[in-house]
């Protein structure tokens, strides 16, 4: 086999090697006799275990690239003493979270206390399904990805909730409510700002919509859809509580909102699901508006994740600029501005496609 | 309707200005002072933990134990005792026990001493594992100043 | 059972959703240890009640079984962001009670640190400010010039924050070396930080909506309840004690009260920021007006004021400081009374908080800008 031809696959075309390579694999399983569904099965434990490896290195990039980028926009240095330039200081803290004691609190409704960062966690996770990291490089290319999505990621509201009601206490019950409020206020713009970009590519499917865009630059959706990607990422960022939108927290007001109980493993899967939603929001935002994994030179996975990061580094700066929004204006904010202009942003997109 | 648009406009211009000041910092220099390795330069009148130093000139310290801090101290965190010798206390410190725990800095003590014994030292970084470490004998101690205090500290208080 | 018997509120059982909300003493807006009681109705306050004393430390007692200069440590320790202007109004008394003639270097001093604490605490104020209302940066941007500020405060006396540098009869030194060129330095770039602070977090528009309009303080209520400093002159009243009394040197000073209209929680922001320039001038000003000479008067080894009353104030960076002493004439104060404004200006949170919601509550809490040692002393 032809070496070079097969890391230029890896690195270019990862769908065709991964796809040959499975295809092998069935022919040598199916040889034995045995059941297909367990090798596929199989297949998919082996992906999820990637994913999962993903999310965890991801996070912990992610959190050091906040600390940093916070620290860059206020004038000191971050983290830099674990590790060269503090690199393991993600690592340090989830070790000290491992340790610290898990705490009940008392007449706290265990199963939903309990159950509440897993929903959490497991919502974003099951998000990374229909993420095209690359070119065929996709866990499972369903021809409903789009809606898919928001389906899935709708589901944290009710781990924020029962977080909330779990934990017997005051605080968390107001910040599980408010966050209810807010998830399913801001569900409407995104879904009319992804409605936008799907009449555009014709597909809900994730592959369809980055092909539409091509490979050509001027092709990608945030041109039309300028206000279609600032409507996003402001209704993204609010779904996922972060920024001015992280009213469920909202740290001087509410203490810590709907994870004011949370301790130790606990509360590091908050986090963590927290850092991944951030990620997921702006990787969507980059295959939805900037083309995907599409991009002249670089292998598509590096063109991936630097429009990702570009999205990221957005939200990251307006979260440490802006104050927190009252949670009437955010209603207020959703209803009165966001929707009408993603409203107007649809019809004229409709209007648009019909005349040209 | 107007009034609509131009409110949102001008939201998202203040909005702007908020982003366009985090980013000019972004570009400036981090003030941070990286404390344990890199140490302020602190003035010379700076109030740490009070010590009694040796005068060189003397090779001794230059408390008479007349209690004149003693009485100075808001917090009573000052006790001296006398040498005595024969029978006859001599004007000379045996003892000068301080109590950090309940000093408050306020260089009290340092204003009312007549022969300048006392100055307050650039030491700040004062916790102690145990709390009977915080009662310090400034005699037995024998404390040496160094750098910009010692000379605060020879010329009585004077600065050039 | 739990004991609930010290929660001053009690929730109606008539079918209303209210329940009962324990804010602090550990919560990370009430600054310090405050406690509040609230009543709520979902997110809607609709009761209030401070619960104070966490951190009395019977000042006022203290100060009976002290010598008259052994007072000055203390009063650092009441409103600790502007430890200056506590020893001001106190040193003030006691002059004044023995007839002291401060000389006029030392006025001019006062002047200057005063007006430095002011700004110091002005600028705690707008970072403590930003974090209530959920915007981390402006901590870092205030603390850096407050740095500074420190910086030459501590260059001065020794002290960062209980800087205990006035004494009866002037100062206990005259200025470091140095001193006006790290003022001159401070004055002619801090202006420039105040339109970033502005533009930063004063005039966005997410809290430009909430705060104007929200928790609006009339000036008959403010002056009914006795608030003072910026909080009383953004409710309109042209009270500032540095025009009235002209204490010190600030007759021959040109500034002017910074008033606003509204009362409402953003003109008490506007009101502390226009504050911050002013200072700025009076500092200015006195740089360029200082004279030299002494900075201590002939003040007796022992003071023993002869028996007698006073009460002197001055405008602190929260409002009027003042201190009341009766004197028996001896070493000791028969009685020291301090008048903080933290206290009363905390006590018109329930006339102006009810009806707003958990978020506005702590955006007015903030804009009062009280400081609870100040409070329980």
């Amino acid at each position: 086999m032809d070496f070079k031809k097969l890391l230029w696959d890896l690195f270019y075309d990862t769908g065709k090697p991964l796809s040959q390579f499975y295809a092998w694999a069935h022919n040598l399983w199916m040889q034995t006799g045995l059941p297909g569904f367990i090798l596929d099965v199989f297949f998919q434990l082996v992906i999820a275990v990637v994913i999962a490896v993903f999310i965890a290195l991801n996070a912990i990039w992610i959190i050091y690239y906040e600390r940093k980028f916070a620290a860059l926009l206020q004038i000191r240095k971050g983290p830099n003493r674990v590790g060269p330039f503090g690199l393991f200081q993600t690592v340090a803290d989830t070790v000290k979270m491992l340790l610290k004691e898990d705490i009940n609190p008392d007449k706290s409704d265990i199963l939903t206390f309990w159950a509440a960062p897993f929903i959490i966690f497991a919502a974003s996770f099951g998000v990374f399904l229909v993420i095209p990291f690359g070119n065929g490089l996709i866990a499972g290319d369903v021809n409903i990805g789009m809606l898919y999505v928001l389906a899935i990621s709708g589901l944290a509201v009710i781990g924020i909730l029962s977080a909330g009601f779990g934990s017997n206490s005051k605080y968390s019950l107001i910040g599980g409510l408010r966050s209810a409020a807010q998830v399913i206020s801001y569900e409407i713009p995104m879904v009319l700002t992804v409605l936008a970009v799907v009449m555009l590519a014709g597909s809900l499917k994730m592959s369809d919509i980055v092909a539409a865009q091509t490979g050509n630059p001027l092709k990608w959706y945030f041109i039309p859809q300028i206000v279609g990607l600032v409507l996003f990422l402001i209704a993204g960022n609010a779904e996922i509580n972060r920024g001015p939108f992280d009213l469920p927290e909202a740290e001087s007001e509410l203490v810590s909102g709907f994870i004011t109980e949370y301790s130790g493993m606990k509360f590091a899967m908050f986090f963590l699901a927290e850092y991944t939603n951030l990620f997921l929001t702006s990787a969507l935002a980059a295959t939805l508006f900037l083309g995907g994994w599409q991009g002249p030179f670089l292998p598509p996975v590096v063109w991936f994740m630097l429009k990702t990061y570009f999205i990221v580094t957005i939200l990251m700066w307006a979260r440490w600029t802006f104050p927190r929004i009252r949670v009437d204006h955010l209603m207020a904010f959703s209803w009165k501005i966001l929707l009408p202009i993603a409203l107007l942003n649809l019809l004229i997109t409709a209007f648009l496609i019909k005349v040209i | 309707m107007i009034k609509y648009v131009s409110e949102i406009i001008k939201g998202i211009i203040s909005l702007m200005q908020g982003l366009g000041v985090t980013l000019k910092h972004a570009f400036r220099k981090p003030i941070t002072l990286q404390y344990p390795d890199v140490k302020a330069d602190l003035p010379v009148r700076v109030r740490g933990r009070l010590v009694m130093p040796i005068d060189p000139e003397k090779n001794d310290n230059r408390c008479t134990a007349c209690n004149l801090c003693v009485k100075a101290c808001p917090n009573l965190s000052i006790r001296t005792e006398k040498v005595v010798e024969d029978g006859k206390a001599k004007p000379k410190a045996a003892k000068y026990n301080y109590n950090l725990a309940t000093c408050m800095f306020c260089n009290l003590c340092v204003e009312a001493c007549p022969f300048g014994a006392i100055i307050m030292s650039e030491e700040y970084e004062l916790a102690v594992r145990d709390k009977s470490e915080l009662m310090i004998d400034l005699v037995a101690e024998k404390y040496v100043l160094k750098g910009k205090k010692e000379k605060y500290f020879l010329t009585k208080y004077k600065e050039e | 059972m739990n004991n609930y018997s010290n929660i001053p509120l009690q929730a109606s059982n008539n079918g209303a959703d209210e329940y009962i909300l324990n804010m602090g003493p550990q919560h990370p807006s009430t600054h310090g240890v405050l406690r509040l009681v609230l009543k709520l109705e979902g997110e809607t306050v609709k009761d209030i009640v401070p619960d104070l004393g966490y951190v009395h430390r019977g000042l006022e007692k203290l100060f009976e079984n002290r010598a008259y200069g052994q007072i000055i440590p203390y009063l650092d320790r009441t409103d600790y962001l502007s430890a200056m202007n506590n020893e001001w109004a106190y040193v003030m008394a006691v002059e004044k009670l023995m007839a002291i003639e401060v000389p006029q270097r030392a006025e001019f001093m006062r002047v200057i640190f005063a007006e430095l604490n002011r700004i110091m605490s002005h600028l705690l104020w707008y970072s403590a400010y930003g974090m209530d209302v959920g915007a981390l940066t402006p901590l870092l941007y205030a603390f850096r010039e407050r740095e500074e500020i420190i910086d030459m405060v501590e260059a001065a006396c020794g002290g960062r924050l209980t800087h205990n540098y006035y004494r009866i009869g002037g100062f206990r030194q005259d200025l470091p070396k140095g001193f006006f060129d790290m003022l001159k330095k401070f004055i002619s770039h801090f202006n420039d930080k105040v339109d970033e602070y502005e533009a930063l977090l004063i005039n966005n528009v997410i809290f430009m909506k909430r705060a104007q309009g929200v928790g609006v303080l009339k000036k008959e209520t403010a002056i009914n309840y006795g608030v003072t400093g910026p909080n009383l002159r953004a409710s309109g009243a042209d009270i500032d004690l540095r025009k009235q009394d002209a204490y010190g040197v600030y007759g021959r000073l040109d500034f002017k009260a910074c008033l606003r209209d509204n009362g409402d929680t953003w003109d008490r922001c506007k009101a502390r920021m226009a504050e911050m320039r002013e200072s700025l001038k009076i500092l200015k000003q006195c740089m360029d007006m200082i004279p030299e000479g002494e900075v201590m008067a002939k003040v007796p080894k022992i003071i023993k004021p002869a028996a007698g009353e006073v009460y002197t104030r001055v405008e602190g960076p929260k409002g009027e400081v003042g201190v009341y002493i009766v004197s028996d004439g001896t070493e000791k104060p028969y009685r020291i009374k301090l008048r903080q404004p933290s206290f009363s200006n905390l006590s018109v949170i329930k006339e102006i908080t009810i009806g707003h919601k958990i978020a506005d509550l702590v955006a007015i809490m903030g804009s009062l800008d009280v400081i609870i040692p100040e409070i329980d002393r």
